[in-house]
Order: C-alpha cells, then structure tokens, then sequence
C-alpha cells in the first residue's frame, strides 16, 4: 500500500502536519484505522528508532517523529477498536532528580507501540512510584537517573518494592545516562536499556507482549 | 606551556567541585572558598561568569526550596543541591520580542575579573568561563530544552535571534574580560551526550557555529594570544574540526565515553591540535571504585593524554557528594607520583 508507506516516511521525517493530512485521508477512503496505526504511524517511528539506535539520528529527530506520530494517533483516536487492554506502565525520574527529556522519549516510544503510560514526572519518590503501581496495578516501572548522584534511588525503590511484598508483581526497567547494565543487574532490576528506542523493545520483550 | 604541547616539569591540575565536596575538603585543609583550589594543588583559578555561574556554584547562596530570580529573567529554585530552573523568560516565543537582555558590562561582574585577577594572575593561570555560551543557555536556561530542540526546526528564525541575543552578551562581556589580561576564555555548551551529539551536526553548524565563530573572532581581535577553551559533556567529537576551524586550540572535559573512551586514540587524532582537559570517569570511577582503581584509572589517562604536553588534569565532571574523600586522595596523589615529565610511567 503506497500511501501507508508515504505515511510511515511522514512520521520518520517528523512532518507532523503531513502526519496528520494524510492519516485523516487515509481515513476518508476507508482504510482501517488500526492498519494505518501498524503499517502507517508505527512503522515510521520504529524505522527512525532503528536509524537513533545506530547513531545515524538524533534526538531531536525522535522528538519529531513522536510528535508526528502523536499528531496521528489523535486523528485515528476516535476510529481505533481497542484489540486488547494496553499493558500499563508506570514512568518517572527518580527523587532528587529533575532530568526528563529521556524519560519523556521513552513515554513517547512506549505510546506509540500501544502501552498505556503513567508518567509521573520527575522528582518521583519512592512512596509515590509504590502508591500509583498499587492503584493502576500496573506490570512495569520505569525509572530514570541522569545524575551518578541520584543513582542509587533506582535501588532504593526496587528494595522498597521488596519491602512491601510488591516485587514479585512488577518488572523493573531502568535507564539513565550513567545507568550501565551491570548497574541495572546489580541493584535487581529486571530490565536496562540504554535508550528510548531499546527501552520500548525491552518493555515489549519484558511484558511478554505482542506486536 | 602544557597548552603549547610541551612538556613543562608537571602534568598541570584543575580540580573543581561542587558545594558538599567543597565543605568536605576545607574541613581537611583548613582553607575554603576559591583558596581551596590553590591549596590543592590546582594551577589556574576559574572565574565563572556565564549564566552557569547561578546554576552551579551556589553564587546566591540559597537552601533548599528557596528561589531568586536571575538578571536574565529565569527563576531558580534550589532542588537537591543544585539552583534549577522553574520558569524561563521565554515560556512563550513573543516574550523576545520585548525582553531586556542583561547588561554584559555590569560593573560587579567586570570588577569581579579585575580582583581575581589582581588576586591570582601572578602566580596561577586565570581562566574566565562564560559557559553556557550559546545552544545550551538557550535550551537549559531561556526556554526549555524540548521546546527549544522543537523550535531550532520549527523556528530557526526565531531561535537565530535568540542566539545572536546570547551571542551579543558574551562577546561583550568576553571583550571586558580578554582586555582585563586573562589568559583563556571558556566558553562551552553542552551538546553531547553518553552515545553522541545531542543535536545532529548540521544543525549546530547552521545555528550555533556561526555565532561562535563570531565571538571567537572578536576575543581574538581584542587579543591576538587569547586562548578559547571549549567544553562540552558527553561525546561531542563530530565538531572537533569545525572547534579547530574557528580558532579552538583546548577542548573540556574528555568524558569517557563513546568516541572519547580512548584517550590513545583522541590524541593520536587531534593532538597536534588539540590541548585537552579532562577525561577522568566521574559516573563510575570516582563515586564507586577503589583508590587503587582510581590511581590505576589516573596513570592510565596520563598515559594516553599527557605525553607531549597538551594535558591538564582533571576528572571529566565537578566532584560532587557521591565521591569518596579517600578517592579524591588518591587521585590528587597519584597525579602527584604519575605525573611529572619526562613521564615514567
């Protein structure tokens, strides 16, 4: 189908206004919302994550194929069948921590292959992350660290999960520039990627989910 | 001389620290303040005059919670040991339609050069840092980084007249300080990252290099033997040859990652050109490994860096309160054994 190709290079270009004349005339011909979502918005943005995993895009083209790819998904909101529950997640930078423009590419990335994302911002404590995964009974945490000094706070929420006897209902993904693999091992985390684009494969892998 | 790329008798230190570290350190030494530098072993003195200068060194001394609002028209507050902003001046695009820019000939500020000056120069080097100089003021300190990344493609009208604002200020301000006699200008903005350039290459020259060059070339008119420092964290090295381009002879700080992990190779590549300071692991390293990691980690890096000369010591960062006493210790010792020329190590 040419024109879910052209709308999958749209949403890689980050053209989010051609993003969305295209999505809603794909629409008006009577193509189904839930293909142009698949072939359309999420191929594109996958296929500049491939291109940002080998350095050959930046971050600020991540940040332009979200929007083009969130500037779709509002046009085909009201038209999509929902096919299953999204996998919820729950998302924050941790205390004392105010980083988030990685954070929030990781909330983008996850929208956009279908989780559900609760993003608690920055400056997460510990009771805070615990209180909402309780609430939303969500399948994963996600939590990022810039700074070597707030680090250890990705451990700390982890050994309160144990405390509370919640660890055993939650994955645990981390990330974070000084944030290594080894790190993410040590402190009993389930998961570490590296960016946004590997967070959401590693989320995707961690849920068991299908695409 | 070091920066000539010869070797004088030593390696040369510049140490520097945030605020916890700072009081750790005077507890031991029995010295505070800018004279701790000294008493450490360090061979320039830093005078920070960039709109870091709120951000980093506690100028403004505030506690937790408590806010002030900056000439530039950003509200800070402190937040976990450092003063961020809360509201920028440019929440809105139009508001640099009307905005008062701060006024780079401030007489405190110029007078602050003139006594570090009359205070160091005789016997330290004196480095005036007008970081973040460009991109980085922009993003971090005027708009906010996503919105101003989003604006550089949306609005590159705009953020070129944001830039020339900046621009304007520093080359002013820098003027005052060449003139005053300093030895090097540091400018700088953060433009790396742990994998790479935050911004793809071309945009930066499109938007950021043609300032720069602009503020260069104007230091360098006002004095001809002006050093220019850039800095940048992360791994920035796709503009080094354009840095060398536009006068650039000493690059900061070397974080050891990505391209830059190898500092036999970084020299092998652009040590004809470059003088560099830096490159001591300060994620890892520092706050979590053993002294004897730490020295070996030291003489590994001078190693790579220092033969030649071209090489100042310094961790890639600010230490901050998750580094151990002990390993700062062994890392000013083992300069202190590594270090000397001709190198035996």
């Amino acid at each position: 189908m040419g024109d879910l190709k052209l709308l999958a290079t749209l949403v890689e270009k980050g053209d989010h206004l051609g993003t969305a004349k295209l999505t809603r005339e794909l629409l008006d011909r009577g193509i189904d919302a839930n293909q142009i979502l698949l072939e359309g918005l999420q191929k594109g943005i996958l296929s500049l994550g491939e291109r940002f995993k080998c350095n050959e895009a930046f971050i600020p083209e991540v940040l332009l194929s979200a929007r083009a790819m969130k500037t779709g998904m509002e046009v085909l909101k009201p038209f999509l069948i929902p096919t299953e529950s999204k996998a919820k997640v729950v998302l924050g930078t941790v205390k004392d921590d105010l980083h988030d423009i990685g954070k929030n590419m990781v909330g983008m990335m996850l929208e956009s292959l279908g989780f559900k994302v609760i993003d608690l911002g920055v400056n997460v404590h510990e009771e805070k992350f615990l209180s909402v995964i309780r609430k939303e009974k969500a399948p994963l945490l996600a939590m990022s660290a810039l700074l070597s000094t707030t680090m250890p706070e990705l451990k700390y929420v982890i050994e309160y999960l144990k405390k509370e006897g919640m660890r055993d209902g939650i994955r645990v993904l981390v990330g974070g520039a000084p944030v290594t693999e080894k790190y993410a091992v040590d402190i009993g985390a389930d998961g570490y990627a590296p960016d946004a684009v590997r967070a959401a494969e590693k989320a995707t892998e961690l849920l068991g989910v299908k695409r | 001389m070091a920066l000539n790329h010869k070797e004088p008798d030593r390696v040369p230190q510049l140490i520097r620290w945030g605020k916890e570290v700072g009081t750790r350190l005077s507890e031991i030494f029995g010295v505070s303040g800018e004279d701790l530098g000294p008493r450490m072993g360090n061979d320039a003195i830093v005078c920070q005059v960039g709109i870091n200068a709120l951000m980093e060194m506690s100028v403004g001394d505030l506690v937790e919670g408590e806010t002030l609002t900056s000439e530039w028209g950003i509200v800070y507050q402190r937040q976990s040991g450092f003063n961020n902003p809360i509201k920028y001046p440019f929440e809105t695009k139009e508001n640099l339609d009307t905005y008062r820019w701060p006024n780079p000939h401030n007489p405190r500020r110029l007078n602050e050069i003139k006594r570090v000056m009359k205070k160091y120069h005789h016997d330290y080097v004196v480095i005036v840092d007008l970081s973040s100089s460009l991109y980085e003021a922009a993003m971090a300190h005027l708009r906010g980084m996503e919105k101003f990344i989003l604006d550089s493609y949306d609005d590159p009208e705009w953020v070129g007249r944001v830039l020339d604002g900046i621009a304007d200020y520093y080359t002013a301000l820098g003027i005052h300080a060449v003139n005053e006699g300093v030895d090097i200008i540091r400018i700088g903005d953060d433009v790396g990252t742990q994998t790479g350039m935050l911004i793809p290459p071309i945009l930066w020259r499109q938007l950021v290099k043609p300032r720069l060059q602009r503020m260069i070339q104007a230091f360098k008119k006002a004095s001809p033997q002006i050093i220019i420092l850039y800095h940048s964290c992360g791994d920035f090295s796709l503009i080094f040859n354009d840095l060398i381009e536009l006068g650039v002879t000493f690059i900061s700080t070397m974080q050891p990652t990505a391209n830059l992990k190898d500092p036999f190779g970084v020299k092998k590549k652009y040590g004809d050109k470059l003088a560099f300071k830096g490159g001591l692991d300060t994620q890892h390293l520092l706050p979590r490994g053993t002294p004897r990691q730490v020295r070996d980690a030291v003489r590994e890096l001078l190693r790579g860096y220092a033969p030649g000369g071209g090489y100042v010591f310094m961790p890639a960062h600010l230490l901050y309160q998750d580094v151990p006493t002990e390993n700062i210790w062994a890392m000013i010792e083992a300069l202190k054994d590594y270090g000397a020329y001709p190198l035996k190590i």
